[in-house]
This record gives C-alpha cells, sequence and structure tokens, in this order.
C-alpha cells in the first residue's frame, strides 16, 4: 500500500509538469488549430533561464561578476532561510517567464502570424524550423553538454527533506513544490479564463476568430497573449524539472514535450481543463506503470491508455464534439 | 503587408547569420588540423574521428578528437613522416553517440578519397553500424572505447581493432570486485544500448556466480532523465549496491535521485561514467561512495603517462583529461604507424588507392608498440592484449584509483 501510494505521488508530481506543459499546447491549437512544436523549446528555455537566473540571485560573487553586484543585500536574504529561498524562486519564475513568454511572442509574430491565411500544413513546418532553431541556438551559444542543476558548489539548490510523512509515505520537499505551485498556476488560469474579460475574449476567439474581430475582439492581441502565458507556463515546467530531476540539456524539451502533447490529446485538446486532468492522468499511469509492471514498458502502456482513450472518445476525455470546419 | 514580411526575413536572415558565425566560429581549428609548412608534394591522408560531439556522452566524446589530434600533431612534425612526404589531417564526424547518426558520418567518411582510416566511435551500438560500411569500403576503425563483447567474438570485420579490453573482462573483474567488498545484494539497471545491456549482462552473471544475490533487473533509455518511479521500485528492494550499464549522463541523474530518493548505498558503473562530468552533474555529495570500473591502468601511472600529460596540458591548457583521452592517443597511433609502415613499402603515394588501404588493414594487425595505456597489440580477434582494469571510487568529489 505505502508503495502503490508512493508511486502515485511520484505519478502526480510529473503529472503536474505534464500539466503545465500540456496547457501552452492546448492554447495555441484551441485558438490557432495550429499544433506548436517549438513549444518544447520554451520548456527548455525556461531550464536554462531559470538555472542563470537561480545562480546569480544565490551566488555574490557570480552576480558581481556579470555586474549585478547590487543584489547583495536581496542575495543575503534569498540565502537566509525559507521564506527567503521560496521569494528566490518567485523571482526566478517571474524572470524566466517573462522572459520566455516574450520568446513565444516573437515566435508567434514572425513565425506563426505571417503564415496565419496559409495552409495549416505551413505554420506546422515554420514550428518545426523554429524549433530547431532554438535548439541549435542553445547548443552553439550556452552549451553541448548536460548541465548540472546546481549551485555554484554543486549541491542542490531545494535541500533534499522530507517535508511531510502521509500514511508512511514519506513526501520530499521538492514534491510538495512541484504539486502545490502548479495545482496553484492551473487553477489561477482556469480562474482567469473563465472570470475575466480578457478570458472571455480568449474563449470567443477560440470558438470563431472572425467573429469575435468583428464583435470587437483585437485578435491579434488576443493570440499574442496565449502566446505569452503558455511558453510561460512552460518555463515554470522547465524549471521544476531542472531541479527535481537535476540537468538541463538543449534538447531536453523533446521527450516530455511529446508526452505533455499527449496528455492534451488525452484530455481532449483545445480544451483547457482536459490538458490538466490528462497530463496528471498521464503522469500517474506512467509512474504506476513504471512501478507495477517494468519501467521499459511505461511509455508503451502510456501510449496504450491513448490509444484507447482515442478510439472510445476519439476528442478526447473532455474534448467537445466539435463539427468538422471545412 | 509586403514591409512586414520583408522585416521578417530581414531578421530572419540576420539571426541565421549569427547562429552561423557562431557555429564556424567554435570550429575553428578544430575540424581540420593539418601541419603548416610541408612541402606541396607531399601525399595528404585522412584520419576521420568519429565520436558523439553535441548529443550523448559528449565529454568523453570530446576528450576522443583532443587525444587523436595530438597523436597526428606529433605525428606530422616527425622527421618520419616528413621523408616519406606524408601530411596526416583529421576530419570530425559527429555521431551523436546514435546508431543511424553514426551510419551517416560512416558514409561521408567513406566519400572521402583520402580517408583510409577511423579513430573511433565510443560507442557500440553505433560502431555495429558503422564498421559495415567501413568495411565494405577498405577503411581500418581503430576504437578507443567499444567494449561490447560481440564486435571481435566471433570476428565479423576483419578490418576493426580496439585498444580497450572488453564487457567480457571489464564486468566481471568489476563483480569480483564488488563481491570481495563485501557486497552481497545488488539491483542491475541497464540503459538499453548494446554497450550498457553487455555490461550489465557480464556484471550479474559474474555477481551471482560468486553467490550474490542480483534482486531485481530494469531496463531504461540512454536519454532518460527521470527515474523517480524507478528509485521508488529499487527503494522497496533494498539492495546493498546498485549496478548501472550505461554513460555518465544518465548515469548521473540516477545516482543523484537514488540518493535523494533514500537509497543510500553506492552505485557502480563501468567505463562509461569515469568522467569528472558525472561527479558534476550527480552532485558530489551524492556521488561520492560510487565505483566504477575503467579500461587500463590511470595514465598517471604507466611509464609514457607522466611524458603524454605533459604534451597534452600543453597542447590543450586547461582542458581536463576524460576517459578515452589517451586511449584516443593510442588508437590514432595504432593507424599512424600502419600507414608509415604500408607507406615504406609501398610508396606513399599508393597510400590512398584500394591496394593501400587493404594493406594498411593487413599492416594493423601485426602492430605492437609501448605507449600510454601499455603495449599496444592485437590478438587474432582485433581485441588489444592489453586487458588491465582499474576500479575507481569518488572519493572527495574526485575518481580515485582503488587497489584490486
Amino acid at each position: 500500500m505505502n508503495y502503490f501510494i508512493e508511486q502515485t505521488i511520484n505519478g502526480i508530481t510529473l503529472g503536474g509538469l505534464y500539466a503545465l506543459v500540456a496547457l501552452g499546447y492546448t492554447m495555441v491549437y484551441g485558438i490557432l488549430m495550429l499544433i506548436n512544436f517549438a513549444h518544447s523549446e520554451m520548456f527548455m528555455l525556461g531550464g536554462y533561464i531559470g538555472l542563470l537566473s537561480l545562480k546569480v540571485l544565490s551566488d555574490p560573487s557570480l552576480a558581481e561578476d556579470v555586474g549585478l553586484g547590487f543584489l547583495e543585500p536581496a542575495q543575503a536574504f534569498f540565502n537566509s532561510g525559507t521564506i527567503g529561498f521560496i521569494l528566490m524562486l518567485v523571482v526566478t519564475f517571474l524572470v524566466s517567464g517573462a522572459l520566455v513568454g516574450v520568446v513565444g511572442m516573437i515566435t508567434e509574430r514572425f513565425a506563426y502570424r505571417p503564415l496565419r491565411k496559409a495552409p495549416r500544413l505551413a505554420p506546422l513546418i515554420s514550428a518545426i524550423g523554429i524549433s530547431i532553431f532554438l535548439q541549435n541556438a542553445v547548443l552553439l551559444w550556452v552549451s553541448s553538454k548536460q548541465l548540472p542543476y546546481s549551485r555554484a558548489d554543486g549541491t542542490s539548490f531545494v535541500p533534499v527533506k522530507t517535508a511531510f510523512t502521509f500514511m508512511g509515505v514519506e513526501v520530499s520537499t521538492m514534491q510538495v513544490l512541484i504539486i502545490v505551485t502548479s495545482i496553484t498556476l492551473l487553477l489561477a488560469l482556469d480562474t482567469f479564463i473563465a472570470r475575466t474579460r480578457v478570458g472571455r475574449a480568449m474563449r470567443a476567439t477560440a470558438q470563431d476568430r472572425d467573429a469575435a474581430g468583428l464583435m470587437g475582439v483585437d485578435v491579434n492581441r488576443v493570440i499574442m497573449l496565449a502566446f505569452f502565458i503558455g511558453p510561460a507556463l512552460g518555463a515554470v515546467a522547465g524549471i521544476f524539472n531542472g531541479m527535481y530531476y537535476g540537468s538541463v540539456k538543449y534538447n531536453m524539451g523533446f521527450i516530455p514535450g511529446v508526452k505533455s502533447f499527449t496528455a492534451a490529446v488525452i484530455g481532449g485538446i483545445g480544451n483547457l481543463r482536459g490538458a490538466m486532468l490528462g497530463g496528471f492522468l498521464l503522469g500517474i499511469i506512467e509512474s504506476l506503470a513504471s512501478g507495477f509492471i517494468s519501467h521499459a514498458y511505461r511509455d508503451v502502456i502510456a501510449f496504450i491508455v491513448l490509444i484507447v482513450v482515442l478510439v472510445v472518445r476519439p476528442g478526447g476525455l473532455l474534448g467537445e464534439s466539435v463539427t468538422e470546419k471545412v | 503587408m509586403a514591409r512586414s514580411t520583408r522585416l521578417v526575413l530581414a531578421v530572419a536572415l540576420a539571426l541565421a547569420l549569427a547562429l552561423l558565425a557562431i557555429g564556424c566560429g567554435s570550429n575553428d581549428g578544430g575540424t581540420t588540423t593539418t601541419a603548416a609548412g610541408t612541402s606541396t608534394e607531399s601525399v595528404e591522408v585522412v584520419i576521420g574521428i568519429g565520436a558523439p560531439l553535441t548529443d550523448g556522452a559528449v565529454a568523453l566524446g570530446q576528450g576522443m578528437v583532443r587525444g587523436a589530434n595530438l597523436a597526428v600533431k606529433e605525428a606530422n612534425e616527425s622527421q618520419e613522416l616528413i621523408d616519406l612526404g606524408i601530411t596526416l589531417s583529421t576530419v570530425e564526424g559527429d555521431d551523436k553517440g546514435d546508431p543511424t547518426t553514426g551510419g551517416n558520418v560512416a558514409e561521408q567518411f567513406a566519400s572521402n578519397q583520402n580517408l583510409v582510416a577511423v579513430m573511433g566511435h565510443l560507442n557500440s551500438g553505433v560502431t555495429r553500424v558503422a564498421v559495415k560500411v567501413y568495411a565494405q569500403n577498405d577503411i581500418l576503425q581503430v576504437s578507443p572505447a567499444n567494449t561490447a563483447v560481440d564486435l571481435t567474438i566471433p570476428r565479423s570485420n576483419a578490418n576493426y581493432f580496439r585498444v580497450c579490453a572488453n564487457d567480457g573482462v571489464q564486468g566481471p573483474a568489476a563483480a569480483d570486485y564488488a563481491s570481495k567488498a563485501g557486497f552481497k545484494t545488488a539491483y542491475v539497471v541497464d540503459d538499453s544500448t548494446p554497450y550498457g545491456e553487455g555490461l550489465a549482462d557480464a556484471w550479474a552473471a559474474q555477481f551471482e556466480a560468486n553467490g550474490g544475490t542480483v534482486l531485481g533487473r530494469e531496463k531504461t533509455a540512454d536519454k532518460d532523465t527521470d527515474f523517480k518511479a524507478l528509485v521508488t521500485t529499487i527503494k522497496a528492494q533494498n539492495p546493498e549496491l546498485v549496478y548501472y550499464g550505461g554513460i555518465y549522463n544518465a548515469g548521473a541523474l540516477l545516482s543523484k535521485q537514488l540518493k535523494e530518493g533514500g537509497v543510500a548505498v553506492p552505485m557502480m558503473a563501468g567505463d562509461g561514467v569515469f568522467d569528472p562530468e558525472y561527479i558534476k552533474l550527480a552532485g558530489a555529495a551524492n556521488a561520492e561512495g560510487d565505483l566504477c570500473t575503467s579500461v587500463g591502468l590511470p595514465t598517471d601511472q604507466m611509464p609514457k603517462g607522466q611524458d603524454f600529460i605533459a604534451s597534452y596540458d600543453a597542447m590543450y591548457p586547461g582542458e581536463a583529461m576524460a576517459a578515452y583521452d589517451a586511449y584516443s592517443y593510442d588508437a590514432a597511433k595504432v593507424i599512424i604507424t600502419a600507414i608509415v609502415q604500408v607507406a615504406k613499402d609501398m610508396g606513399a603515394d599508393k597510400l590512398t588507392t584500394p591496394e593501400g588501404k587493404k594493406a594498411i588493414i593487413a599492416a594493423t594487425q601485426g602492430i605492437s608498440f609501448e605507449s600510454v595505456t601499455g603495449t599496444v597489440s592485437f590478438d587474432e580477434n582485433g581485441d588489444t592484449n592489453n586487458k588491465a582494469i582499474t576500479v575507481y571510487k569518488v572519493v572527495g568529489g574526485a575518481w580515485t584509483p582503488e587497489k584490486m
């Protein structure tokens, strides 16, 4: 029983990461009917920028080297204890999320918007191009090596501690951090889309872009916003991925990208709550498959689930039965 | 509309050019190393270096390039080659540790008429594909690092040699050490590559023959980063040791996640993790006490080791030596020795002809010389006769040789 709970918690943690990334796929698909293959690179960029930010914020001598010596008082606070550490994480999320969000907006402006009226295959190819471009940019400008996600002295950013014991199962600080943050962000996004004017504009654009435009919605701004929020959430997942598993690499986005896309499809692509559900489901299935059947077969089992879902409910678990727009 | 399209094009072009410039910049002086100031009538002979340079075990691959280039540079400066009228140059091929990419690299090498031999590859899985291409084109391959047993036994490619001991030697030696050190139970994981699988199999068989118990066996992928669920499984089995067959990239993360997940036992692995990168990636505190085996004896304890280290540091100031730099140096020396011998027998101008290439392969079989890694010579299968294995342990954040 303990073993089952432990694997489930592993799965929820992994699922939280998938859900954060899956949202980016599903939002863009909902509005533009575009599978944004460059999204996995946003996850990767988030990991790298997060690592840089964490290093600069936690290490006074490094900050001085890059001309940010004035940060010293803040650094003393960041390194002082739990509250300081959480604040440092928040700053890192904001920095990385904002920068990656801007990168997302730039890709939309230069790689997708010129092709909005083109056949649907064209932006898809453009997306693959952006993905290759970003990977190679990091490969050449940063490093071809796998970089450890650690402080200057080689220790992890998050001290490995058992946060609490739940029914005889030890839950680590990192797991609590990931689960709490991802659920908070998901709830916040859900409220934002459901309750605010901008959220309503987004839903309207997703339903019918032209009609929304005629009703006075600035469609371009809505699309820009989707391309900011998605990558920003992806960046948060990238940072967590680095801290949880311990490294970043220029091609680290590919596999989580494919998995998160799968999660979005399981939940019903285009549906935000579906992406969240699909993410957690996929994470838990993978973890349990690895724990109870075989680690080598976890992907096989995860994709069998995908096929079964698509056979039973072709639109995904929460997918609306959309009549094909011709 | 037209204006914005032009703007887009301009930005895209600028970015592409910037990338290109960076790309070229970082390759300067790396891709082709030719000795300057040689006479014009010298024959140009090319040696291919096949290694993972941007993906896979990058630290080991880049070390291979450094080791081989050092040997080629020394040879080009030697009077013997100048007298024979040979200019050696090297060409790098990035196999990314991936068999498919490795096959493409091999085809590329084979299309180069002046290329007579290949120093590489690192991964046994890559060699399995590449060696066939070399065999068809009479290109000699000398690997500094392949350890999968079936590459040489049974011998299927006469053009293939290696200067390191294979897993049939390494796996059992590592298991013997583990048993002697008092480990009774182990959990065995591999990365599903020919190298990792073969090594883990050989280790597990010997460990059980020594009376140890293998509590479980699991396969992962060589590019995996998530071992959390596996760690929970291993924790439930409570082994005294975890054996990992694979490369440092994934291995370091497994070690880190094991320790963080509460499995406070050492992880043992093969030569694929014998690199400072492993300790950096895992975190020194997590890696402390981890074990690995590597082929040969420590370089600084070899008779010619100190000279090698001195000339290495002179050529690559500030670069740390990786596991296969010395072996790559020796593998390149094997190739150079064979080239020199054929040039003496047939004349330098015959080197790049089909007969010359065949003669180079034939000459390699009989080579024997003293070098950095010990006596370099080959048995009837193309395996090295130098079968020494050293066990290393992470002590104080560095790999330290253990007494066997």
